[in-house]
């Protein structure tokens, strides 16, 4: 590890990386077509329950598969609330909220299990929600899905070009990944790691560790039911296709290769989400055989030379790995 | 409420799901509990077990022998490659990446061999009618399958209780590297349990084919509902797995017949019980 406190990447700091991208990332609708443009959108959403799927796996060291759900509570208030409320500021507070809430009284009873158990518990979570926006047909209009209004901004003017729809998910996701990089840097974030590196530690030191758990995954929650709020905005449809376990795994994937990096989270999704989806048009049905083939390579990588090349490239990652054998590990 | 005849039927039914569910849960509780590996992909095997049923049965006797051998030969080789790959990737959070893509992979393969809709498969000749209980009808088959599930179950507790190999599977659940110690390859006993587990799917899927019939979607469901009975009844452990499953076939029967918008939800209630009653127990223990 480089004594330097500035994380880089290829040697590049990575403020000037950052910058960059968002530079790049805004200039995307003058340079793409509108199918790109469109696809990008939804890689942001997919980045943002990606980056939910990291608060839980890699800061409390809780892998998660089951956060489709809190995507679900969120995109389904989005829409409800869209066909009296069009204010995409007023249904991403109400998304996140209504995430948070569901999280809450979930979270109280998962936090208290580890490792396989709190993984199947998430699993099954995820399916029961999945079945509850299926059957709750008044509600969620079942397998036909919910179709919803254009967002609109503050000044009252609707969202209904692609570009200007991107626009938007990009802004909303870098203010809501930004709010998370402060909070992982603050006391609380380090107070989730130490549990995660030392939980009987943390207890001994008279840190309620239950209380903190469950207000990381309350967090997570919020995160993937701001992104439920997203994708109604991307979409302007739900259904329950999109609560699916497909839609957790991915998370899972994305925030396994992204590591202990947020930024490197949102890439690994907005990749898998590409691959997925340009590789899978071209050839057409492909797209699971190709995401399949995509979790196995990552896991290999991840097993042997690929991690050690993965740890040369990603100089500094954004805060330092765990050094204590005791540390959770799934 | 008692009403009678359907009620028994219900009973038996979910006597049938059960030992089904059980078939394909105790190997997936050996592969979390003693091997330690996790494997998310264990329902793809029981719906490649379903299809070879439907390609190979035909409805006659020869046919279901050679379709329970294939999935029996066929799950013990891709169980074999299976422990290999788990092997590369130690981690338990890798390997359910890497499950989740095997099953993701396999489903693609299935669905490209037999097509997205779903099939359905004739029992053998002579067990495709019915047999009259207290004046009402019910398959033969299932009756049958009631006794090759409880020859199953009877056969993995005498196994896992009863014999060396038994004896070597839960000594390496304990203390691996004890046995390690002792000259037996945790390694090798780690692909001999994914290997075996992966077999008893496969074949579980071809006697379930008539009950629970090959269609994409299947692998998920079957997988979702072992997870949460190996959960519940504690992995590694065969006689928890049983009673769980037992449970869990008997709720789902009795749902689907009186309760059905219910019946989905209620695995998961009957999950949220079992561990609250464990962790109930822990907690009064540590005290």
């Amino acid at each position: 590890m480089t004594s330097s406190s500035r994380a880089r990447f290829l040697g590049i700091p990575a403020p000037a990386l950052t910058a960059a991208g968002v530079a790049a990332s805004m200039s995307l609708p003058w340079l793409a077509d509108a199918y790109t443009v469109s696809l990008a959108s939804y890689g942001l959403v997919a980045a943002l329950v990606a980056v939910s799927a990291h608060l839980l796996t890699t800061t409390v060291a809780m892998p998660t598969l089951g956060q489709a759900a809190y995507f679900g509570v969120g995109a389904y208030t989005a829409a409800v609330l869209g066909q009296g409320v069009s204010s995409g500021l007023v249904q991403l507070i109400a998304a996140a909220t209504a995430g948070a809430g569901a999280a809450a009284v979930i979270g109280s009873a998962l936090v208290r299990t580890r490792g396989m158990v709190f993984l199947v518990l998430t699993i099954a979570v995820g399916e029961v929600a999945r079945v509850a926006a299926e059957q709750a047909v008044p509600l969620t209009g079942g397998g036909n899905g919910l179709a919803a209004v254009p967002v609109s901004l503050p000044g009252g003017a609707e969202l209904v070009h692609d570009g200007h729809v991107y626009l938007y998910i990009l802004t909303c996701t870098l203010a809501i990944t930004g709010g998370l990089h402060v909070l992982l840097r603050s006391r609380t974030g380090i107070t989730w790691r130490a549990i995660a590196d030392h939980e009987a530690r943390m207890q001994a030191n008279g840190f309620s560790v239950h209380t903190r758990l469950w207000t990381a995954y309350v967090t997570a929650g919020a995160l993937a039911g701001a992104a439920g709020a997203l994708l109604i905005a991307a979409r302007r449809f739900v259904s329950p296709t999109d609560v699916a376990f497909s839609t957790s795994a991915l998370a899972l994937l994305a925030a396994i290769i992204g590591a202990r990096s947020v930024t490197a989270t949102v890439f690994a999704a907005l990749l898998i989400v590409g691959v997925r989806d340009v590789a899978g048009a071209a050839l057409p049905g492909t797209s699971p055989l190709l995401l399949g083939l995509v979790f196995v390579a990552a896991a290999l990588a991840r097993g042997g030379r690929g991690r050690r090349l993965a740890a040369r490239v990603l100089r500094r990652p954004d805060y330092p790995p765990r050094s204590h054998p005791e540390g959770r590990q799934l | 409420m008692w009403n009678g005849v359907g009620d028994l039927i219900v009973a038996i039914d979910g006597v049938a799901y059960g030992l089904l569910l059980y078939t394909v849960a105790a190997g997936l509780s050996l592969c979390l509990g003693v091997a330690g590996v996790m494997q998310l992909s264990h329902g793809t095997a029981y719906l490649a077990g379903a299809y070879a049923a439907w390609a190979l049965m035909h409805g006659t006797w020869v046919g279901l022998l050679t379709a329970l051998a294939a999935a029996i030969v066929g799950g013990a080789a891709a169980g074999t490659g299976l422990a290999l790959l788990l092997e590369a990737v130690p981690r338990h959070l890798d390997q359910a990446l890497a499950t989740i893509g095997v099953a993701l992979v396999g489903a693609y393969v299935l669905t490209e061999v037999w097509g997205a809709e779903p099939l359905s498969v004739d029992p053998p000749a002579g067990l495709g009618g019915s047999v009259d209980i207290a004046g009402r009808p019910y398959p033969v088959y299932r009756m049958v399958f009631i006794v090759i599930g409880a020859g199953l179950a009877a056969g993995l507790w005498l196994v896992v209780h009863r014999t060396r190999a038994g004896a070597v599977m839960r000594a390496v659940a304990a203390d691996p590297a004890m046995v390690a110690a002792l000259g037996i390859p945790p390694r090798r006993m780690r692909a001999a349990v994914v290997a075996v587990a992966t077999a008893a799917a496969a074949a579980a899927g071809v006697l379930g084919a008539p009950v629970v019939g090959p269609s994409p979607g299947i692998d998920h469901t079957v997988l979702l509902l072992s997870l949460v009975i190996v959960v519940a009844g504690g992995a590694g452990s065969t006689r928890g797995a049983l009673v769980a499953a037992m449970v869990v076939g008997q709720i789902q029967t009795t749902a689907v017949a009186g309760w059905p918008t219910a019946a989905p939800y209620l695995p998961y209630a009957v999950l949220a019980l079992a561990l609250l009653g464990r962790f109930g127990i822990n907690r009064r223990r540590s005290a």
